[in-house]
């Protein structure tokens, strides 16, 4: 099958008192034409930074410090500026966290796709005015010959987040990126957005990269889960293999950790001890080993590259054994 | 929108009404004979004839008889009589507003120019030497007395270039070509002292822009840096800034009133100076009616450019008197 | 409340033209009312640093002797400015209601009168000297201080300590005096700043038209007039006065800048 996006040791830094230090870390992955991915993480593993990356939106002092992306086979950090911005909004585009203010407040909705539209072909007003009427209708806009003149002021959060979708679709994308677009909407909307993507996704082609910190949402909505941890990618495999049969001992404790109304309000909530390391004081050997608890000398020697174990990829170096003993499942 | 503004035109006029009437009282109330001082010190009156005099003016009536006499008046176009000239104030005033209005729209067109473009090329690269360069000049030209500005360009482009004549006016309708040539170095003067704060203004308005989601929205599609620029940061800043042009056009007419006296252009301003000279009140009275009705009109008149421009601020500022 | 004391190049400023100017009887070389000290319009030389003018009077004398006057009428016009401004803006943050709203829409009032207009008006009326001057511009520049200090008493009053200050049954007016004025003081300090470099161009605004300080007696703006009379005769006379005029404002604009930004920085730390 082949591969809508290949992403290659790519590694992100940020300035701080000790010099750079690596936000994102060595981190690789491919995402087959068609497949929904989901990226789970805590707040500041560098999960949104992987995806800004993908669009080239990293600025400084943000910098990208190495590795490859291929979109559609096509390298794509090496491009020019020029020229990779015939390819942003148009084969890769990204929706974003908060719909009320990502689109411009004094331009009218119809004219911020239009805009988009004919920036990836060469149409005129009339016919883009036309393609954007039915992109409306398509995203699930009621009335669309009318609402393409609203300001955004005029529209809930659902529906914005529908504009920004129609956007996003406005060229020909093959990969389309979700940074937390659910996260600021309520659930039934969430919902709603969710099975719109989906849908959509399906009828183009399109692979999805949905980043999120709500495992709920990433299980319903993805093939494919990957988890990152402080910076870098600690497992990658199927819905089912991570949900039922995690693999890597941040993945196994992060999915005890979750509350919903059939845990037993007597016990405790498991947490995992301790805090995620901040970029500028990360441990040597695997990121996760303090808190680990099947931390071995081994684990703070050396970090533990992504090896297949059980079908899916993890970095563990105890990933097999632990299987074996029963203590991860 | 119409709610908004029948509520400003009120505000506006309440402060129209509380600034005239502090012109009017300070001119009574502040110690200094205006009649003694008008005719000089050089002059022996007698008392009788000073009484004559205030009588005519109508000085000797109650304050507030006088105020209400004087704005009635003023509200049928009758600003009385220069006291020294005898001549109408309001003909007088009439004959020389129109040198104030070029030379002020000369100023605020040129101000927009010039800040338009050192505005974003500020931001192009924040905190880079072209910005930091630009606040400098920024810094350097609030501090700098807009005579002084005058001065140099008089002392540079007529006196050592000879390009241009520093004194004088002539009306568009004799002669545009001179009277263009007179206006250049008075209205960038007038420009070069309000362009520092409109630029700091915009810049500061623009920056906040840049940094915001729906920029990054426009960045994601694929959208020129300029037409990023001109299309959506540059809108968004204009709608604060446009309340502070109100602002900085009155803050302008302070200058346009000392480039006209060193300018030699006969408008309202020097107009007022002239009659600050001369103590004459009736036209120190008559030009600052007109002066500050102008301002309120203009910060008026941008707010409701404001509304134009921004759509939220047409259903918002209703709503707010809802609440 | 404390400061990040570091050394600032604006402040020197300020107080070295400050103390140089108020200085003047001290390092003033000639008379500056002397007339024929010199040549006529001698340029700039080692006998006379700044020149002479018209009269033979030394320019530089001249100017140490007008930025004293300058400096002098400043300082009185922003402590005026700073006291009836923090007044007006305290009374009305105190009392709020009805006095709040005509004390104000008063200062809105003012402020919608372009400065120079009104100095002219209180001039004509008053007369210039260097005791009204100095309550001219003064009053000029209260309504921003009012409003300054009006928003910064309403703030301080509505904030958790003098809430609970209030509550242990402290009386407002003493609460104001031990509590409320310590801080906002720094902001004054900002404002007072701001307020003279406002002040000296004022002031030279004024002297230059002619309606600020009267001949002999010459301040800044007066000197910058007589050499923009005699533009013709020499091109160096005005560039002097102007200079120094130029880097003084800038100097107080700079320094209230400064304060502003490391209050403004203390505060986003705390």
């Amino acid at each position: 099958m082949k591969n809508s996006l290949i992403v290659k040791n790519l590694s992100i830094s940020v300035p701080s008192a000790k010099g750079r230090v690596a936000v994102v870390d060595n981190v690789s992955f491919e995402i087959p034409a068609g497949k929904k991915i989901g990226m789970v993480g805590e707040s500041g593993s560098g999960k949104s930074l992987t995806a800004y990356a993908l669009m080239r939106l990293i600025k400084d002092p943000v910098s990208i410090d190495g590795g490859e992306i291929f979109l559609d086979g096509r390298e794509i950090l090496g491009l020019s500026s020029k020229e990779f911005r015939l390819l942003r909004g148009n084969e890769i585009s990204m929706i974003y966290q908060d719909p009320m203010s990502a689109l411009n407040p004094i331009m009218r909705v119809g004219q911020q796709i239009i805009e988009s539209i004919q920036l990836h072909s060469p149409v005129s007003k009339s016919v883009a005015r036309k393609t954007a009427i039915d992109l409306l209708a398509s995203v699930g806009i009621p009335e669309p010959e009318s609402r393409i003149d609203s300001y955004p002021f005029e529209m809930s959060g659902g529906m914005l987040q529908r504009i920004v979708i129609a956007i996003a679709l406005s060229g020909e994308p093959k990969v389309l990126i979700a940074d937390e677009a659910t996260t600021a909407l309520d659930v039934t909307t969430q919902d709603r957005v969710l099975t719109l993507i989906d849908k959509l996704a399906a009828e183009r082609g399109l692979s999805v990269l949905l980043i999120t910190h709500d495992l709920g949402v990433a299980a319903q909505f993805s093939d494919d889960i990957m988890v990152m941890y402080a910076g870098k990618l600690v497992e990658n495999g199927s819905v089912d293999q991570i949900f039922s049969n995690p693999a890597h001992p941040y993945t196994k404790a992060l999915l005890d950790s979750r509350c919903d109304y059939t845990i037993d309000v007597n016990k405790p909530i498991r947490s995992i001890a301790g805090q995620p390391p901040r970029p500028d004081n990360r441990p040597s050997g695997c990121v996760f080993s303090p808190r680990c608890a099947h931390a071995e000398p081994r684990c703070s020697a050396s970090v533990p590259p992504l090896t297949s174990s059980q079908g899916r990829l993890t970095a563990c170096f105890r990933a097999d054994e632990l299987f074996q003993v029963g203590a991860v499942n | 929108m119409g709610r908004y503004l029948l509520r400003r035109a009120l505000s506006s006029s309440i402060v129209l009404a509380t600034s005239l009437i502090l012109v009017f009282l300070s001119i009574r109330i502040l110690p200094g004979d205006p009649v003694l001082a008008r005719l000089g010190a050089a002059t022996k009156v007698t008392p009788e004839a000073l009484e004559a005099l205030r009588e005519e003016a109508g000085l000797d009536r109650p304050l507030l008889a006088q105020l209400f006499s004087w704005l009635s008046d003023a509200l049928r176009g009758d600003l009385g009589v220069s006291y020294i000239s005898q001549f109408p104030v309001t003909q007088l005033i009439g004959e020389r507003l129109p040198v104030t209005f070029e030379l002020t729209f000369f100023i605020i067109v040129l101000s927009c120019i010039f800040a338009l473009i050192l505005a974003p090329l500020s931001i192009l690269k924040p905190g880079g030497i072209l910005d930091r360069f630009i606040g400098t000049m920024t810094s350097i030209g609030l501090s700098i007395p807009g005579f002084v500005v005058g001065i140099i360009f008089i002392l540079i482009f007529s006196l050592t270039l000879q390009w241009l004549p520093s004194l004088g006016f002539v009306p568009i309708k004799e002669n545009i070509g001179q009277n263009l040539q007179l206006m250049i170095m008075p209205s960038i003067t007038g420009a070069l002292t309000a362009t520092p704060y409109l630029v700091r203004y915009l810049r500061a308005s623009m920056l906040e822009i840049k940094q915001s989601s729906f920029i990054r929205t426009a960045e994601g599609k694929g959208l020129s840096d300029s037409r990023i620029m001109f299309r959506h940061i540059l809108p968004n800043s204009l709608v604060p800034t446009l309340t502070m042009l109100g602002l900085i056009v009155g803050y302008t007419l302070s200058g346009v009133i000392i480039i006209e006296y060193m300018f030699g252009l006969p408008g309202i301003g020097s107009l007022a100076i002239e009659g600050a000279f001369k103590r004459d009140y009736a036209i120190i009275q008559g030009v600052s009616l007109v002066i500050i009705s102008l301002f309120i009109l203009t910060t008026l008149c941008f707010d409701i450019l404001c509304g134009l421009v921004d759509p939220r601020l047409r259903v918002a500022k209703d709503r707010q008197n809802e609440i | 409340m404390r400061f990040k004391k570091r050394f600032s190049i604006s402040g020197f400023i300020v107080l070295a033209i400050v103390g140089i100017t108020l200085s003047a009887p001290l390092l003033s070389p000639y008379d500056p009312y002397g007339i024929d000290v010199g040549e006529p319009f001698l340029g700039p030389s080692w006998t006379h640093l700044m020149g002479t003018d018209d009269l033979g009077r030394d320019l530089f004398s001249r100017i140490l002797y007008g930025g004293r006057i300058t400096v002098l009428i400043a300082i009185a016009a922003t402590i005026v400015a700073l006291v009836i401004g923090t007044l007006w803006g305290m009374v009305a943050g105190v009392q709020r209601g009805w006095v709040d709203e005509i004390l104000m829409r008063t200062a809105d009032a003012t402020m919608a009168i372009p400065q120079i207009l009104f100095a002219l008006v209180c001039v004509s009326a008053v007369g210039s000297s260097v005791i009204s001057l100095p309550i001219i511009v003064g009053l000029l520049l209260s309504p921003t201080t009012a409003r300054m200090a009006r928003t910064a008493v309403v703030v301080e009053l509505a904030s958790d300590y003098v809430v609970a200050a209030r509550a242990t049954g402290l009386k407002k007016s003493r609460l104001i005096m031990t509590e409320v004025l310590p801080n906002i003081a720094p902001q004054l300090l900002v404002q007072l700043s701001i307020n003279a470099a406002a002040a000296v161009m004022m002031e030279a605004s004024l002297s230059f038209i002619g309606l600020g300080i009267q001949p002999p007696d010459a301040s800044w703006g007066t000197l910058m007039l007589q050499g923009y009379g005699n533009l013709w005769n020499t091109n160096w006379y005005v560039f002097f006065p102007a200079l120094v005029v130029t880097v003084t404002i800038l100097a107080f604009n700079s320094y209230g800048e400064r304060i502003r930004v490391s209050l403004d920085s203390r505060k986003s730390s705390t």
